[in-house]
């Protein structure tokens, strides 16, 4: 069984995208084409698994990284199509099929695999072993052409589909030069385009195959029939780690296509499954309504009283300890300055609440296991699903699907697992759908926060020292148990990538347990730290009587790159100065204001992928605790940008993600149970409180970061520092709205 | 169990199931008419909308008994190709992330716009509201109601100027 510790997100970053490109290296470009004349099948050009060209010039990109609608689909193959001056319209995509091995030379690392999806690691990770793809086709036809015309390969060109002699200006197809380029070796090393030579890669592009999602035709999980299939609904424990001690489905038997009903326990670690019962019949709405009839009793175990209210009072108690933990140090906090400061802030339980809801898709038999699903890691899934059935992981046919969001939720495997706990007690594969009470109620949440911040600075106001404490019910200890050795979720300003230069650093770690499963959500402890983080510099200013815009950048601008020790990679202070001095420009910062019109700033380092973002938000006070936001900046300078089209999607989308973060979302617990049961309970942003937003994209020809989850962690700073502009309070905790605030 | 014949997407369809069941599963799972997405099944995200005698309906809401007669539209059956104004100008403005709530949006619009063909900023807001978007595509989704009115009624619309997006 694959080690829970080797998954952890952080590990997961370090393999996958701290090795960058690195890790690729060697099993992109196997040594020979896969297949060519003489093997009896129709010539295709395969010089490796992610791209296949045929003798018709149709040109196929198979994505191995997951389509959760951060666009990897359509950008991964716009780095292909590029270096291989391939036409874009012309290009197929395909999800590469599952398979355990499906390059033979690649050997994962610590658990991240060539189909994991996460972290914005996609482009960032791939960037470059995908184009040296491109690029060796491009020279595999180019040498054909040339062997051809029996000329010099460099007496030809590629374009949009063709080679070209220069010369002569003739023309061949890429399909027609497929049958020799098959048998020619492949080179070792590609020259790679000239970045302002750029055809496709920084251009908008359309989502591939947006049309099928505009008619319905897309099949995501939840859309999956095979044949003779049935359904399941799960009457799960409501309390984490609980027991089953009876069930009486005696009166589902009334319902019209209800086959039986099936119990399973729950799992320990890592994904600790609810113990569940599951009703099977013959359509959804047959589960759903037999599930209304049957009886449960439950062991809920020893953890079945606590409560958040309980847990945010933990905190605070112990925010007056020492940390458990050191996470970082610089220099020494026990130089004191002129003055201090310190404050503390709060954040809740937070669900991920992807459009689809959890579902999947399992057929079991002796020595036989098929599932169907969307999952962000789906090796670590097949893992644990073939150790469950006995099998190897070869041994289980993974079909993997589109999936309707992920966010993180889909990095877990519980309802895989789960829906194959169900499939082993039935003869027929199972479609196992969750209702939204139950996606609710049994997340893997992103972890209740707390932190105690401290700063001192000197006579002129420089800031000397700087301690974080956090505190939080910490997602290792759920992975891994109590003795953990992983290091703490700090990543995002709390550790070495702390992006103000400060001589002095301490920051520190105290988890505090709670029977409630914790996952990774979209930015995770990016988020988390970034709202503490940045209200505390921008309380600092205020406490100076400095412009919390000159006081950010007196500790950004001059400060030299750096590489950070904890993620090991290359954060640029000059980088966060621009996109926040951009922001402050185009929210008007410099402009006479409107009467009750307010602003807040806020920036940010993004550690999992090497980008920069920053967000200005302006509201309108309406009220003594009311206000409306009248505009919302957000600019990201993300390296080089391959889809800008996708990547303005998903600053505005990730902008939205925060908001609702900011305004209204939020999971109470009272007996260890979640008090909210759905969107009317759950709430996130809907379109009457849809502010503007307005994004901007920094030109840049750096190597490309992470995208998908860049345009999170500032924007509820910015919102609580205008807050604070316009009435002198501080938020303290999140959401906004439990403090009685008011927009709209 | 009885029998239902439904109207939808100008074909008569026949199923057999209870009479509480949701159009939503009978569509789903009785019909493989999957482009209606199921999203909470109690009114509160919009992804189930289906058009029915012309009217933005929640298909999560309706029992089978209550659809028959009923004209319905899924978004499979709102054009041949992808070429209703709604999808052009979704796919014009590139709306959708994942995608999954699109198809209740767009039939939720197509609704909208029957009733309101010149909608105002209010109605657009109060009227999109009962349809999520967790990706959070809201502010697209603005601009391409706003594309469709433009081209469909000849003239520009209401929309603020300070959105930017392309
Ligand atoms: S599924 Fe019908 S409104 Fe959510
Ligand atoms: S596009 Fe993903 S939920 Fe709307």
């Amino acid at each position: 069984m694959q080690a829970a510790s080797s998954i952890n997100r952080r590990n997961f970053l370090k393999t996958s995208g701290l090795a960058g490109g690195g890790l690729l290296l060697g099993f992109l470009l196997p040594n020979k084409s896969m297949a060519g004349p003489g093997t009896g099948e129709a010539p295709v050009l395969q010089p490796n698994a992610f791209l296949h060209i045929d003798t018709n010039g149709k040109i196929t990109v198979f994505v191995a990284r997951q389509e959760i609608g951060q666009g990897v689909h359509t950008s991964l193959p716009m780095i292909v199509a590029e270096e291989l001056e391939a036409d874009w319209k012309g290009i197929n995509v395909e999800m590469m099929p599952y398979s355990t091995n499906p390059v033979p030379d690649y050997k994962p690392e610590g658990g991240s695999g060539l189909y994991d999806t996460g972290g914005s690691q996609s482009v960032f990770t791939d960037y470059t072993e995908l184009r040296k793809v491109g690029a060796t086709a491009k020279t595999l036809l180019l040498t054909a052409a040339a062997n051809k015309w029996k000329v010099k390969p460099e007496q030809c060109y590629a374009e949009n589909g063709f080679i070209i002699n220069k010369s002569t200006k003739a023309k061949l197809s890429f399909g027609s030069l497929v049958a020799d380029a098959a048998t020619l070796p492949i080179p070792k090393d590609v020259a790679l385009k000239p970045q302002k030579d750029f055809k496709i890669i920084g251009k908008a592009v359309s989502k591939y195959k947006v049309k099928e999602i505009l008619t319905g035709k897309t099949t995501y999980g939840i859309d999956v029939k095979v044949p003779g299939m049935v359904y399941a609904c799960v009457e799960r424990c409501p309390v984490l780690d609980g027991k089953l001690t009876s069930f009486d489905d005696s009166a589902c038997k009334q319902v019209s296509g209800f086959i039986k009903a099936v119990a399973f326990e729950g799992t320990g670690m890592p994904m600790h499954l609810h113990a569940g019962v599951a009703v099977v019949a013959t359509t959804t709405w047959g589960a759903l309504k037999a599930r209304k009839l049957l009886k449960t009793t439950w062991n809920e175990g020893p953890n079945n009283k606590q409560s958040t209210d309980e847990l945010f009072k933990t905190f605070a108690e112990k925010a007056k300890a020492k940390p458990t933990k050191d996470v970082y140090k610089k220099g020494d906090v026990t130089h004191t300055g002129a003055s201090s400061h310190a404050a503390e802030y709060a954040e809740p339980f937070l669900a991920h609440g992807t459009m689809e809801p959890m579902n999947f898709t399992a057929h079991v038999k002796p020595g036989f296991c098929e599932i169907w699903g969307g999952l962000q890691m789906p090796g670590w899934a097949v893992q644990a699903i073939a150790d469950n059935v006995g099998l190897k992981p070869e041994q289980v046919k993974t079909n993997l699907t589109l999936s309707g969001g992920g966010f993180g939720r889909r990095l877990y495997y519980d309802f895989a697992l789960e829906a194959v706990l169900v499939a082993k007690q039935l003869d027929a594969p199972v479609k196992v759908v969750w209702d939204r009470t139950d996606d609710v109620r049994n997340d893997a949440y992103r972890p209740a926060n707390y932190h105690s911040m401290q700063a001192t600075w000197d006579a002129a106001g420089k800031l000397q020292t700087w301690q974080h404490h956090k505190l939080e019910t910490s997602i290792e200890v759920m992975l891994e148990g109590p003795d953990t050795k992983s290091p703490p979720t700090m990543l995002g300003g709390g550790t070495s990538d702390f992006w103000y230069d400060v001589p002095n650093i301490y920051t520190g770690y105290t988890h505090v347990d709670f029977n409630l499963a914790r996952g990774w959500v979209r930015a995770v402890e990016i988020c988390e730290n970034a709202y503490p983080i940045e209200s505390f510099v921008d309380e600092v200013a205020h406490k100076l009587g400095k412009d919390p815009l000159q006081y950010r950048l007196s500790m950004l601008e001059g400060r030299a790159a750096f590489t950070t020790e904890d993620s090991r990679l290359h954060q640029d202070p000059a980088r966060t100065a621009n996109v926040l001095k951009i922001a402050a420009d185009k929210v008007g910062y410099h402009l006479p204001r409107k009467p009750k019109h307010f602003i807040g700033l806020a920036n940010h380092f993004f550690s999992f992928a090497e980008a920069y973002a920053a967000h200005a938000v302006e509201i309108e006070m309406t009220g003594p605790k009311k206000f409306k936001i009248t505009n919302i900046v957000a600019v990201a300078d993300c390296g080089t940008i391959i889809n800008t089209d996708n990547t303005r999607n998903q600053i505005e989308g990730g902008t939205v993600f925060a908001l609702s973060q900011a305004l209204m979302s939020e999971i109470t617990v009272t007996d260890s149970r979640v008090e909210q049961d759905g969107f009317f309970t759950y709430q996130i942003l809907r379109m009457n409180d849809m502010p503007p937003i307005d994004v901007h994209l920094v030109p840049s020809t750096e190597r490309p970061g992470g995208v998908g989850e860049l345009a999170l962690p500032t924007l509820a700073p910015a919102l609580c520092n205008a807050i604070f502009a316009a009435t002198g309070e501080r938020v303290r905790r999140l959401p906004i709205g439990k403090d009685g605030w008011e927009w709209g | 169990m009885p029998t239902y014949t439904l109207n939808i997407n100008n074909k008569q369809h026949t199923v057999e199931a209870d009479e509480d069941m949701p159009l939503l599963w009978a569509l789903r799972d009785l019909l493989n008419l999957t482009g209606t997405k199921f999203g909470c099944g109690v009114s509160s995200c919009g992804a189930c909308t289906v058009l029915m005698n012309n009217q933005a309906t929640r298909s999560c809401q309706v029992p089978l008994q209550g659809a028959v007669g009923a004209k319905i539209t899924t978004i499979e059956g709102l054009s041949q190709d992808g070429t209703h104004p709604v999808q052009k100008a979704w796919e014009k403005i590139g709306v959708p992330q994942c995608g999954y709530c699109q198809s209740g949006q767009i039939m939720n619009v197509v609704g909208l716009l029957k009733a309101h063909p010149k909608p105002t900023n209010e109605q657009i807001e109060t009227m999109m509201a009962g349809n999520l978007c967790r990706c959070g595509t809201y502010q697209r989704i603005k601009q391409a109601i706003h594309l469709v009115i433009a081209e469909t009624t000849g003239s520009p619309s209401g929309m603020r100027k300070t959105i930017t997006t392309k």
